[in-house]
């Protein structure tokens, strides 16, 4: 979810307005999502390191952010849509936002329609240092430790390996999102800034993957010959 | 002990008696409150509750070991009841101290104990006049009867109650009019009971639902109870008068009263105050349904707080974060549900005089057993009392427990550990089987429970015991037994 400050500048407001004009690209987000048949959607809403924006902006932010759960709590159940919460770890996390993402999550945590996860507060090397202490905690012994048996050490344990990461407004970084999970992942990059990033954008990604070679560190089927 | 009564025609105790007749009548439960205030209205009863009992920290298990008590003194059987009364007795008898003038109190006092009776007995008969249904003579007189049999039963003296039913008016007039008072634990009852009333086992789940029910019922019931007080009393001790409560008051119990027009067995006490103690994690059938409605209520509670308007400003978060600190409870949590069972703030000896009461009366235990466990407690609150009480009022508070916890698991600690095994071991095996463990706990072994053969060692309960007791751990079959409301 980048470019909301990059797209205020453009229209000569203040950043927060690009942060309130997000909130709509996410619902549609979400929604297209959905409809695409997509399972497992996950949001990258503020990293560990976003704690040193400006105090004022991620006080906006917090209360956007509690804003927008509330209001959207009800559609998210009624379209079947298992919300959950990743990383929110931090003592600075609003107790009020705290609590607010714990209903969610307890209040859409039957639905089977899509899991929806936010990363909020994450840092994809946190969650890998926290999996390393459960493990050591469980007194598992070295020789034992597989990578199937991190993973499930991890915050979230069922969550499938990422297919696919779309980065908006042309950034090509990885920013600390979750390291573990995108081992494998394809990466699209489009240059739309999120504000302004909408659904045929995003069926346009999925268009892009699905032309994709995925070959896991293989070779192309085709080069290894007629096996006959 | 000395039987009196009429040797009349039908059994004073019994399905047929009239207190039986009572007992899944709904105005019975205001009746009952109000006899509470009552009894806790006599100085002696009122300083003794106050030091000695758990209604406040944890009503919904004092309810049900009153009830099941009351179940067995008026029940048919002559030796439960001997049983009964002998256990009520030894109870009481641990009980004495002073009040906060100083002036002494008794649980064994003949004329106090003959109080709790009459106000059991005067309560029911108000109930029936208030709700329109008032009594015949011989239906009263009846009552009376069956009522000085139960006094007798526990005390095995009667002289204190008059044997006719014209003096017991004025002897009940009497007692009003010159004893009772303004007492704090009549105000604790009236006031402070039902607006803090922590939610039953049953309910645990939906904090939210609780506290707007309880919001709305608690000054309710505190108003009903009032309006029914006998009005001497309520000038003598200053209460107020409020305009339409007696209404209230009538209407609420003529309403408890329509419930004699439902089909018969439709409210059945014990069912209801089994269910309120039937926890989500117990293994009872019916606890599946309760967990599943118990969900239910909490997805409800959340979607509730999610529509509610948001509230002003955001606190940056100075609770404990989530993942870390789930299986350990805080400090201060343990002290106020497990260690703090009067609820008065302070770790003081009636804290673990009411801990072992409550395994006495799960375990089902007789002498010697009984002081086994009770010197097994009190040495462990001399323990206490030496490693904690560092400011020698005598008593514990939270602060000086919260900066001295890993001093609790101390030599006479372990005791009371092994000698709650002893006692759980009823056939004395050397360890707790699958029956045993379901007396103490009221639930079958945990599937996480480090078991051998379906059997518990006495170092396995030990430790569990210590690590519940020192180590703060929740979810473990002790939270029902201890921390439960």
């Amino acid at each position: 979810m980048d470019g909301n400050g990059r797209w205020a500048q453009r229209r000569s407001l203040p950043r927060t307005a690009g942060h309130q004009a997000a909130e709509t690209t996410v619902i549609d987000i979400i929604e297209a999502a959905r409809a695409a048949g997509v399972e497992w959607l996950s949001l990258y809403a503020f990293s560990t390191e976003n704690w040193s924006r400006p105090g004022t902006e991620v006080d906006f932010l917090m209360g956007l952010v509690r804003r927008v759960v509330r209001k959207h709590a009800p559609l998210l159940l009624a379209r079947g849509i298992r919300c959950r919460f990743l990383g929110v770890a931090d003592s600075r996390v609003p107790r009020e936002l705290a609590q607010d993402f714990e209903d969610l999550a307890t209040l859409t945590a039957d639905n089977r329609g899509m899991t929806l996860t936010v990363a909020f507060d994450h840092g994809g090397r946190r969650d890998i240092v926290e999996a390393a202490r459960s493990l050591i905690r469980s007194r598992t012994p070295a020789d034992e430790v597989t990578e199937q048996l991190f993973a499930d050490h991890l915050p979230f344990p069922d969550t499938p390996d990422v297919d696919l990461v779309i980065r908006t407004s042309g950034e090509q970084r990885i920013s600390n999102f979750m390291l573990w999970q995108v081992a494998y992942a394809e990466w699209v990059f489009p240059e739309a800034l999120w504000p302004d990033f909408r659904a045929p954008d995003f069926l346009a990604c999925l268009h892009t993957y699905r032309r994709r070679d995925r070959r896991f560190g293989g070779v192309p089927p085709r080069t290894m010959g007629d096996p006959s | 002990m000395t039987t009196t009564g009429t040797a009349g025609e039908t059994p004073l105790f019994g399905p047929d008696s009239r207190f039986s007749a009572f007992f899944d009548d709904p105005r019975w439960a205001l009746a009952i409150i109000r006899a509470t205030v009552l009894e806790a209205a006599h100085p002696q009863i009122g300083a003794a509750l106050v030091d000695n009992s758990t209604f406040v920290a944890h009503p919904w298990r004092r309810l049900r070991n009153t009830f099941l008590s009351m179940r067995r003194m008026f029940g048919a059987d002559p030796a439960v009841r001997e049983r009964e009364a002998a256990r009520l007795n030894r109870l009481h008898a641990r009980m004495s101290g002073s009040d906060y003038r100083g002036r002494a109190y008794d649980a064994m006092d003949r004329a106090t104990r003959a109080w709790v009776v009459a106000t059991l007995f005067e309560s029911a008969v108000t109930m029936c006049r208030l709700s329109g249904q008032p009594l015949d003579q011989d239906t009263m007189e009846r009552m009376y009867a069956e009522y000085r049999s139960f006094l007798a039963a526990l005390d095995g003296d009667v002289s204190e109650l008059p044997e006719d039913l014209d003096d017991f008016w004025r002897y009940f007039d009497r007692v009003v009019e010159d004893e009772l008072e303004n007492t704090e634990a009549a105000r604790v009852i009236l006031y402070r009971l039902f607006d803090h009333l922590p939610a039953p086992a049953l309910l645990d789940g939906a904090p939210t639902l609780w506290a707007a029910g309880r919001a709305v019922v608690g000054p309710l019931l505190g108003a009903i109870t009032v309006a029914s007080l006998p009005e001497s009393y309520r000038r003598r001790a200053g209460l107020p008068e409020m305009p339409g409560a007696s209404t209230l008051m009538q209407g609420a119990y003529c309403a408890a009263g329509l419930a004699r027009f439902l089909p018969e067995g439709w409210i059945n006490a014990e069912s209801i105050v089994e269910a309120l103690s039937l926890s989500p994690d117990g293994d009872d059938p019916r606890a599946r349904t309760v967990a599943a409605l118990a969900a239910r209520m909490k997805r409800a509670s959340a979607l509730l707080r999610l529509l509610t308007p948001l509230s002003g400003v955001l606190h940056p978060d100075p609770a404990p974060s989530a993942g870390v600190g789930e299986s350990r409870r805080s400090a201060e949590e343990f002290f106020r549900k497990v260690l703090d069972q009067t609820g008065d703030g302070h770790l003081d000896w009636p804290d673990l005089a009411a801990m072992a009461r409550e395994l006495c009366t799960r375990l089902d235990l007789d002498e010697p057993e009984e002081t086994r466990l009770y010197d097994a407690f009190a040495a462990w609150w001399r323990e206490l009392q030496a490693a904690l009480d560092t400011d020698g009022d005598g008593r514990v508070s939270a602060e000086e427990y919260a900066t001295a916890v890993p001093s609790l698991a101390g030599p006479a600690l372990i005791r009371v550990a092994e000698v709650l095994f002893d006692a759980t071991d009823k056939d004395g095996n050397g360890t707790i089987d699958a029956d045993e463990y379901r007396t103490l706990f009221r639930t079958a072994f945990h599937r996480d429970l480090t078991t051998t053969d379906g059997v518990y060692s006495q170092s396995a309960f030990v430790s569990d015991f210590l690590s519940f007791m020192s180590g703060r751990r929740t979810n473990t079959a002790y939270d029902p037994l201890l921390a439960d409301a």
